[in-house]
């Protein structure tokens, strides 16, 4: 079979990008992201979503990021990933817009969203394009698609997982592949060490992966994406180029950059978490002894509502214990604003050295929990 | 979203004059077992529920009560949706203008946003939807409320669609 070479192009934009699309390509096109920011990506598919026609064309956009941990609209962080790996990795942490569950992204792994009207929706149909593409490629690959719109490989390994938004007219289905991730860091990353979580929020169905290179090393990532862009053109009827597009570009997309600042905010990435509650206890090893502490929180929107920390009296006397638990109601459940109340308190009364040691070890063992 | 094509489909060999009720009735019942959301009564009883309400081209319901606003989706909404596993609705408080985004119902299917009918502050919220958010698929226009508001712009209401206005909105667009 002889794989159509997709011609890219730079096109210089003097007017917008959706009215580039109007002018010149009707019935749809291939797009390319040249960004690798997680955010700057999700902004992307929303503005699409949000200005361009999509009435009578579709779209498939392709893009991938640096390692980005990223959850579904509404799920749990906490729940859902290992902020603490995150953080000491300078790992950011992102949360779309569309449903479903965690997944980890960095440049081993393709990033698919297909952009229809809301008549032309069809997962099945897009999931097929993507098997296709990669039989294409290798026709004795064992990959496809489940009810789920999950991909597994030699039916046992997860590949690809989906997502999907509906809007004001239009909607997008969009689904990981992997190809060249980093497993070790993928498994890392999403699996939380937060005991005692219990939430409403939309879990993750855990499953055990494979990249598409270890099972053909021949394989990678712009070999694949070429595949589907190709395969989408022939299904699509289509005729153009693979178009590259910039998303941090204003002048094309206007309104974009406020799309990626929100993305970014706190009161999105953790504000948006369903309300849910924590019962832990964890010890402290301080010098010879291992006090139990026991923690009970309700976090509302990100922010604490309740708390109740319980030490043994003969550790840290009661009183210190019950003034941190109510001083800590209506902070964020996050380690620099926890740690920064400590501090502040420390400093307003100061302790005894030993009292002081024991305070800090509370703190920096409270905030591993977030 | 094809099994409610397939009974519109169906509906629409008969007169128009029919109401929809009796046109429910008169469908030929094996199409209807067939399709396990759209028990003929639970259709019937739907449309009952749905007279007396405003709906949007979003497929969204307003009901005044006490000249409060009571938000929910239609019937034609939740079938499309599927199953709801998460409603993410807005604190109380919140301004909402006509058409703003103000939450999103997350379903096997996807996450669809809601689009306020209305401009208003939202006043009360659907607490029990937080452990059975399949009561929007259940009961639509009764227990399956979303979210309450205040109504600043009356006359928005007098543009939204009555129920007659809405099928005939819902038959159009399956065309």
């Amino acid at each position: 079979m002889i794989i159509r070479h997709v011609k890219t192009q730079l096109i210089r934009q003097r007017s917008t990008f959706s009215a580039l699309l109007d002018a010149s390509f009707k019935s749809g096109a291939v797009l390319k992201s040249l960004s690798t920011n997680i955010y700057e990506n999700l902004a992307l598919e929303d503005w699409i979503q949000e200005h361009v026609d999509l009435e009578s064309r579709s779209l498939l956009l392709l893009w991938r990021n640096m390692p980005a941990a990223v959850i579904g609209r509404h799920q749990n962080p906490w729940q859902e990933c290992h902020l603490g790996l995150m953080r000491e990795k300078g790992i950011p942490l992102a949360r779309r817009r569309s449903g479903g569950g965690a997944v980890y992204h960095d440049l081993g792994n393709i990033n698919m969203t297909f952009f229809t009207s809301k008549k032309q929706y069809d997962r099945q149909r897009n999931m097929r394009t993507v098997t296709s593409a990669l039989k294409d490629l290798r026709p004795g690959l064992d990959v496809r698609a489940t009810e789920r719109f999950d991909m597994l490989l030699n039916e046992q390994f997860k590949i690809s997982g989906s997502a999907a938004k509906l809007g004001r007219t239009a909607a997008y289905h969009h689904c990981t592949l992997l190809c060249a991730a980093d497993r070790s860091l993928l498994s890392g990353v999403l699996r939380s060490p937060c005991q005692g979580i219990k939430s409403n929020a939309t879990p993750s169905v855990p499953s055990p992966v494979k990249n598409l290179t270890d099972e053909d090393p021949t394989l990678d990532c712009e070999i694949i994406m070429d595949a589907v862009a190709n395969r989408y053109i022939r299904d699509s009827g289509l005729n153009g180029p693979l178009i590259l597009i910039d998303p941090t570009d204003e002048l094309c997309h206007p309104g974009i950059h406020r799309l990626t600042r929100e993305l970014q905010t706190w009161n999105w990435v953790f504000g948006k978490t369903p309300k849910f509650t924590i019962d832990t206890c964890f010890d402290i090893p301080h010098e010879a002894v291992r006090p139990k502490v026991m923690l009970n929180m309700e976090v509302k929107y990100g922010i604490i509502e309740k708390c109740r920390i319980e030490v043994p009296s003969d550790w840290l006397p009661l009183h210190m214990c019950e003034e941190f638990s109510t001083l800590l109601v209506g902070s964020r459940f996050c380690p620099s604003d926890i740690a920064a109340l400590f501090v502040a308190v420390s400093r307003a009364n100061p302790q005894t050295c030993d009292l002081q040691a024991k305070l800090n070890l509370l703190c920096t063992k409270l905030t591993n929990v977030m | 979203m094809a099994a409610c094509v397939g009974l519109r489909c169906v509906l629409q060999s008969f007169p128009s004059a029919l109401p929809l009720v009796s046109r429910t009735i008169v469908a030929p019942s094996s199409r209807l077992l067939s399709k396990t959301h759209l028990h003929p009564r639970t259709l019937s009883t739907a449309s009952r529920l749905a007279a007396g309400l405003k709906f949007t081209d979003k497929h969204e319901w307003v009901r005044v009560e006490d000249r409060t606003g009571i938000v929910g989706i239609s019937n034609f909404a939740q079938e499309a949706l599927g199953d709801v596993v998460y409603c993410g609705l807005p604190e109380p408080g919140t301004k909402l203008n006509q058409m703003d985004e103000f939450g999103a119902l997350e379903s096997v299917k996807a996450a669809s946003e809601l689009y306020s009918p209305l401009t208003g502050e939202v006043t009360e919220i659907n607490q029990d939807l937080a452990d059975n958010p399949g009561l929007v698929n259940k009961s639509c226009y009764k227990d399956g409320w979303l979210i309450k508001m205040t109504i600043d712009k009356p006359s928005e209401l007098d543009a939204l669609m009555d129920e007659a206005a809405y099928e005939r909105y819902i038959k159009s667009i399956e065309n």
